[in-house]
């Protein structure tokens, strides 16, 4: 190895460390957001030239699993008609909608900043997605993330002036106190490098099946309660094992979000003011 | 072609890789363009342009990334180190040795991002980062070099004299 190419690693390497420690104390900041800022229009529309070429290429190479998508989605369509034509019929079972609903809220109290995703992380680590809305439009860290159909997509994670990082819940770091809405059975929903989702700690006893829904529990006050995450679609009992394996598919398509909504309303409960 | 030339790339390269690249997924992962330009400029035009293109790229990278500034620099950081690897001319082709080394730089670039993680409190499960992450990432990496590598190579005058392979 040339000492030449030894010492260029080293300065290398102290420049890194600098700048992480400048980072630290977010002496940096204002050159990341005005990055950003400059950046968030040329990859917004970078984004929108080279979605249709995408999804061109993206079916052709996922024809089969596309194919088997709508054969399910088709199964699932004939279940969820005749589910819901049951549900009109059962006074009962409409109330329970309707106490779901009340739970959810009608979203009267709540305030949401509507965002516009311009960037994804560069490393296939960490599953986050770049907003361009931030402290000045009133985002803060750990605030829920939703779709605008108003399903849970992840959290805020890191916040500059303009613009803010959202860590998705398909990402290993991510983790939602949850429960599933038909047993009320709790558990943690939690990423993973694959960019899968899974409930983790559900009881072997508990009820749970295909098609439930998995909403965010409340617990521990990081998240508000009853928000959608996503339905079960996979569940596995062991005999020997104290947690069933719960598979969880988020309602939102990640790879596809363009706007978000970033519920302000809601804080943390460790991030609150007294 | 000259470092201009080189920067503009790396621009583009980063922009294009947390604007793109995540539509285009290969092996269930997103190709990583910033890594595969600067090892395939190694190797089309030598050592004395990457080791300047890899600290630009690693900051450029950091000032649109959600990572603090300077860890996307840590992590490309190895790649000047590589660059010897390349002077070594152990084989008789200039692709074959970046196709190894894009594969080494993606599995160092990707596990500094893991410790870091580990770092500073969160959990990574190795085993299963290793065979979803890390592994396609360095296969898709390798794909994407050969097509870069040859761009930037007919791009440069003084090399089209030279045989890839021999």
């Amino acid at each position: 190895m040339q000492v030449r190419t030894r010492t260029w690693f080293g300065f290398v390497v102290l420049a890194s460390v600098l700048f992480l420690a400048a980072s630290r104390v977010a002496l940096l900041d204002p050159l990341e957001n005005a990055a950003l800022s400059v950046a968030a229009p040329i990859e917004s529309g970078l984004r929108s030239a080279t979605r249709p070429v995408a999804d061109f290429i993206n079916n052709i190479t996922d024809i089969n699993r596309l194919s088997n998508e709508n054969v399910s989605l088709r199964e699932e369509n004939e279940r969820l008609t005749a589910e819901n034509a049951l549900l009109t019929e059962a006074e009962q079972e409409l109330r329970d909608l309707q106490g779901f609903l009340e739970l959810r809220g009608i979203r009267e109290g709540d305030s949401f900043v509507q965002a516009d995703v311009f960037g994804t992380g560069p490393s296939n680590t960490l599953q986050v997605i770049a907003i361009n809305r931030g402290s000045r439009d009133g985002i803060a860290e750990n605030m829920l993330v939703l779709s605008p159909q108003g399903s849970v997509i992840g959290t805020i994670s890191r916040v500059l002036a303009d613009a803010a990082w959202v860590t998705l819940v398909t990402d290993q770091t991510s983790a939602i106190s949850a429960l599933i809405q038909e047993s009320r059975a709790q558990g943690v929903v939690a990423g993973s490098a694959d960019g899968t989702l899974d409930m983790e700690f559900v009881e072997e006893t508990a009820d749970v099946k295909e098609g439930d829904l998995v909403l965010t529990s409340g617990l521990g006050g990081d998240h508000p309660p009853g928000e959608l995450i996503g339905r079960v679609i996979e569940v596995e009992r062991a005999p020997q094992q104290l947690f069933q394996e719960v598979r969880v598919q988020p309602l939102a398509d990640l790879t596809r979000l363009e706007t978000v909504l970033v519920l302000s309303s809601f804080m943390p409960q460790d991030q609150a003011t007294p | 072609m000259n470092y201009a030339i080189g920067v503009f790339a790396v621009l583009v390269a980063v922009i294009s890789q947390v604007a793109i690249m995540p539509a285009f997924s290969v092996f269930g992962v997103q190709p990583n363009l910033v890594i595969v330009l600067l090892v395939a400029w190694m190797a089309a035009r030598g050592r004395q342009e990457a080791l300047v293109l890899i600290p630009i790229a690693g900051f450029t990278q950091g000032l649109l990334d959600s990572q603090p500034l300077g860890l996307a620099m840590l992590a490309l950081a190895p790649l000047t180190l590589m660059t010897d690897f390349r002077e070594l001319r152990l084989v008789d082709s200039e692709i074959l040795p970046a196709i190894a080394l894009t594969m080494a730089a993606t599995v160092v670039y990707e596990s500094t991002i893991m410790v870091t993680l580990v770092l500073t409190g969160e959990s990574v499960t190795w085993l299963a980062s290793v065979t979803n992450v890390l592994v396609p990432a360095a296969m898709a990496n390798a794909l994407l070099l050969i097509p870069v590598y040859w761009l930037i190579r007919i791009s440069s005058l003084d090399l089209r004299q030279r045989p890839a392979f021999g």
